[in-house]
Order: C-alpha cells, then sequence, then structure tokens
C-alpha cells in the first residue's frame, strides 16, 4: 500500500476552509451555549423549584443522549410540523443544545466554589455589590470555571465533525468530498486529522494564554 | 400512510420492529462495553508506561504520550473513517463490526490512559519512595501502594467518559454498523414518523447511560468524602 499525498495536499486551501467552518460552528456554538448555561445555572441557584427541576431535566437529558441523535430529531422530526432547518443550523441548534447542558453543569459548579465567608469579609469591607461581583467573585470563579470551559470547547471543537453527516462542508465534510473525488480516502482523512490536531492545539495555546492573563488560571498544555 | 397515530405505535412497536431495536441496542451496549474495557485494559499499560521514570523506558513513554496526546485531538468520525478506509486499503478485509470495536478501543485508550495517568501521579511522590525504600519491587508498588490510592480519583472521571462513550458509538452507524441510530435510520426508511422513532432512539440511549451517570455521580459523592483528608 503506496500513499500518496500529493493530490491531497494541493487542495490545502479548501480543506482550511473547512477548518474555519469547523471553529465557527465550535465558536458560535460555545457562545450560545455559554448563554444558556449561564441563565440555567443562575436558575439553579436562584430560581423557584419548578424551574430548577425543568433545567435538571434539560441537563440529565441533553447529557445522556448523543447529540448525533439529537440533531436527527432536530433535522428529520421538525419538518414534519413544518419547521425546515438548513443543515447548517440544525448542528448549530443541536451542538448549542448540547453545550447548554455541559456549560450549565460547569458554570454551577463555579458558582458553588465561591466561598461565602470571602463575600461576607467583602462585605464587612465595605464593598458594594458591585465591587463584590468585580473584586472577590469574579476573579475566583474564572479561575475555577476557565480550565474546564477551555476543556469543553476543544471537545465541542472535536464534536462539530458529525456536522459532514448532515451535509455541512466543514473539514471532515470536504475531506469525503475529496476522497470521493480521488479515491485516496486513508490520505485524506489522515491529513484531516492532522489539521484537527493542529486546530486544536493552537485553541489550547489561545486559551491557555487567555487563561494565564485573563483569569489568572494555570493550565497545562502538555 | 397511517391510518392514525395509535395505529402508526402498534406498527411501529411490532415483533420485528421491536427486533431491530433490541438488536440495535445491545450491538450499542457491546460496542461501549467492549471498548470500556479493551480501553480501560489498555489505558492503563499506557498510564503505568507513562509514570515510568527508567531511562530504558524513555522511547516508550515518548510514544505512549503521542498516543494520548494525539487520539484525544481527532474527531471519532475521522478515526473511524481512517481505520475504515485503512482496513479496506490494507485488503485486511475486516467487518465493519470490527473496524467499529478497533477504533472505539483505539480512542477509549487514549481517553482512559490519560484520566488513569492522572489518578495515578495523584498519589505523591513520597509514596513510591517509601515503597521502594521497603524493597517493593514496582509492581507491588503498583499493586499495593500507588493503585489502591489511585482508584478513588480516578473513578468519578471514568465514569463520565463511559457516558460519552456509549454516546460516541452512535457515529459508528456512518460506516453502516448496525447499532441503534443505524436501527433508528432503518426504520425511518420503512416510513415511521421521524419523531417516533428517533424519540425512542433517544429514549433507548437514556435507559443505557443515565444508570451508569448516576452510579457516576454517586460514587463521586462517596469517594470524594474520603478523599478530602
Amino acid at each position: 500500500m503506496t500513499l500518496h499525498f500529493e493530490p491531497i495536499l494541493q487542495q490545502w486551501p479548501y480543506l482550511l476552509g473547512g477548518a474555519w467552518l469547523s471553529l465557527q460552528i465550535a465558536v458560535l456554538a460555545f457562545a450560545f451555549g455559554m448563554v444558556i448555561g449561564l441563565v440555567c445555572a443562575s436558575v439553579l441557584r436562584y430560581g423557584p423549584v419548578f424551574l430548577r427541576r425543568a433545567v435538571t431535566a434539560y441537563v440529565i437529558f441533553a447529557t445522556n443522549t448523543p447529540q448525533l441523535v439529537q440533531i436527527f430529531f432536530l433535522f428529520f422530526a421538525l419538518p414534519e410540523i413544518g419547521v425546515t432547518l438548513s443543515p447548517f443550523t440544525a448542528v448549530l441548534i443541536g451542538a448549542t443544545f448540547n453545550a447548554g447542558a455541559y456549560l450549565c453543569e460547569i458554570q454551577r459548579a463555579g458558582f458553588n466554589s465561591v466561598r461565602l465567608m470571602e463575600v461576607e469579609a467583602a462585605e464587612v469591607l465595605g464593598f458594594s455589590t458591585m465591587q463584590i461581583v468585580r473584586h472577590v467573585i469574579l476573579p475566583h470563579v474564572l479561575k475555577v470555571m476557565f480550565p474546564p470551559l477551555s476543556n469543553q470547547f476543544i471537545v465541542m471543537t472535536l464534536g462539530t465533525s458529525m456536522a459532514s453527516i448532515f451535509g455541512v462542508e466543514e473539514l471532515t465534510g470536504r475531506t469525503y468530498n475529496l476522497s470521493s473525488q480521488t479515491y485516496l480516502s486513508v490520505e485524506a482523512f489522515s491529513v484531516a486529522a492532522v489539521l484537527y490536531i493542529a486546530i486544536t492545539l493552537i485553541a489550547t495555546f489561545a486559551l491557555a494564554i487567555v487563561g494565564r492573563y485573563v483569569c489568572r488560571a494555570k493550565i497545562k498544555v502538555l | 400512510m397511517f391510518a392514525s397515530s395509535q395505529a402508526e405505535i402498534a406498527q411501529l412497536f411490532s415483533f420485528y420492529n421491536l427486533l431491530l431495536l433490541l438488536e440495535g441496542f445491545a450491538a450499542t451496549l457491546v460496542l461501549s462495553a467492549l471498548g470500556c474495557f479493551a480501553g480501560f485494559l489498555a489505558g492503563f499499560v499506557v498510564a503505568i508506561v507513562r509514570v515510568t521514570h527508567s531511562r530504558a523506558m524513555a522511547p516508550l513513554r515518548a510514544l505512549a504520550f503521542a498516543y494520548c496526546f494525539l487520539f484525544r485531538r481527532i474527531p471519532f468520525l475521522v478515526t473511524l473513517m481512517l481505520v475504515f478506509f485503512a482496513s479496506q486499503s490494507s485488503k485486511a478485509n475486516l467487518s465493519t463490526f470490527a473496524v467499529a470495536s478497533l477504533s472505539v478501543c483505539l480512542i477509549a485508550s487514549a481517553y482512559l490512559g490519560e484520566i488513569i495517568r492522572s489518578g495515578l501521579e495523584s498519589v505523591h511522590g513520597n509514596q513510591w519512595e517509601a515503597a521502594q525504600t521497603m524493597n517493593f519491587s514496582t509492581f507491588e508498588t503498583l499493586r499495593f501502594v500507588i493503585v489502591p490510592q489511585a482508584w478513588r480519583v480516578v473513578v468519578p472521571p471514568t465514569f463520565g467518559f463511559f457516558v460519552m462513550f456509549i454516546k460516541d458509538t452512535a457515529l459508528a452507524s456512518q460506516i453502516g454498523v448496525m447499532e441503534l441510530t443505524s436501527a433508528g435510520k432503518v426504520l425511518t426508511n420503512k416510513g415511521f414518523s421521524s419523531w417516533l422513532v428517533y424519540g425512542t432512539v433517544l429514549a433507548l440511549y437514556f435507559v443505557m447511560s443515565y444508570p451508569l451517570s448516576r452510579l457516576g455521580k454517586r460514587l463521586e459523592k462517596k469517594l470524594a468524602a474520603t478523599r478530602n483528608r
């Protein structure tokens, strides 16, 4: 078995474009998921009982069923009641739905890690509520939450590969195209694997730098 | 196509369709169990190689590190396709189920290797030295000193991983393994409503992974109490 990488490597701008789309899906889903997670985590902490139950049910459901089948459901079942989603939207909604649950769990744990005594000490020192949030709660919460959040982002970036199943032409989708055009499947998918490693590595480094200087979180990259 | 939704439900849960779903359920279960067990064993070996310190083991250690590092950064779908096409073009003539199990084991041992390594490293270095002073061999140190202390750290994330893993096997439907998701696809192709079929499939996945995640949560609570001295 001989490998021919040239025809695949000639197409690298095409693949890089796919990688860019993968990153876009991951970033969008992460951003929306953060908002959902923040709302859900706040509800879990301050909301009334029935809302808390609803959020718990959502988190349990979303974290215990495969994202793939959830997107299948969105993509194939919703048209029956007249909601037709484009592949990109379906994948984005599915990824957001999934990410929201995980990010809710992470943020809930972050909220719980705030020590009441520190807040009380700040109150005694005459901090206003805004100052307490700004100088006591946020630095602490960010430091605790940052490593799991960046980890979740990496997992989500890998998860975007299932968008290809619905015909979104991101990195894996374009790899499918290339492998059926050239019949060099092993080569195409090895190149895709290397690209995925490169993307996630860059993301990890970037996040580690942000984490170190913004959130004072220490992240070991290697 | 169907007279009423009731008729459709009755049709969907007819004997052969149920059999199809059950077979899919069993295949998913076997695939994930295989991945978890084989992955756990292989991951254990990888982790032990990674915590060794001797110079003779350096190349192996680098290999184990690279393995854990790289395979956790490739999406499962891409690994699956890579193994699938590699087995085809090398004329190994593996069944799709074998391909799926192989890639499942590859991924699982990388992830579990990382989890177990972090557990082993959570045991203080003094314990190794103390065991060495008492003339324990490496195996004895692991067996009697390190592992009993490390497993408390290892177990909770392992369960989290198992749950993640059951869900990941859904991707095996892409290469044509007849597991739960493929069974769902077959049923929708037969003309059943996607609501019903994918709802059932989601429920079945839930039935599979929820007990596991509950067990993981419970163990986490139980072990955390003894861990925080």
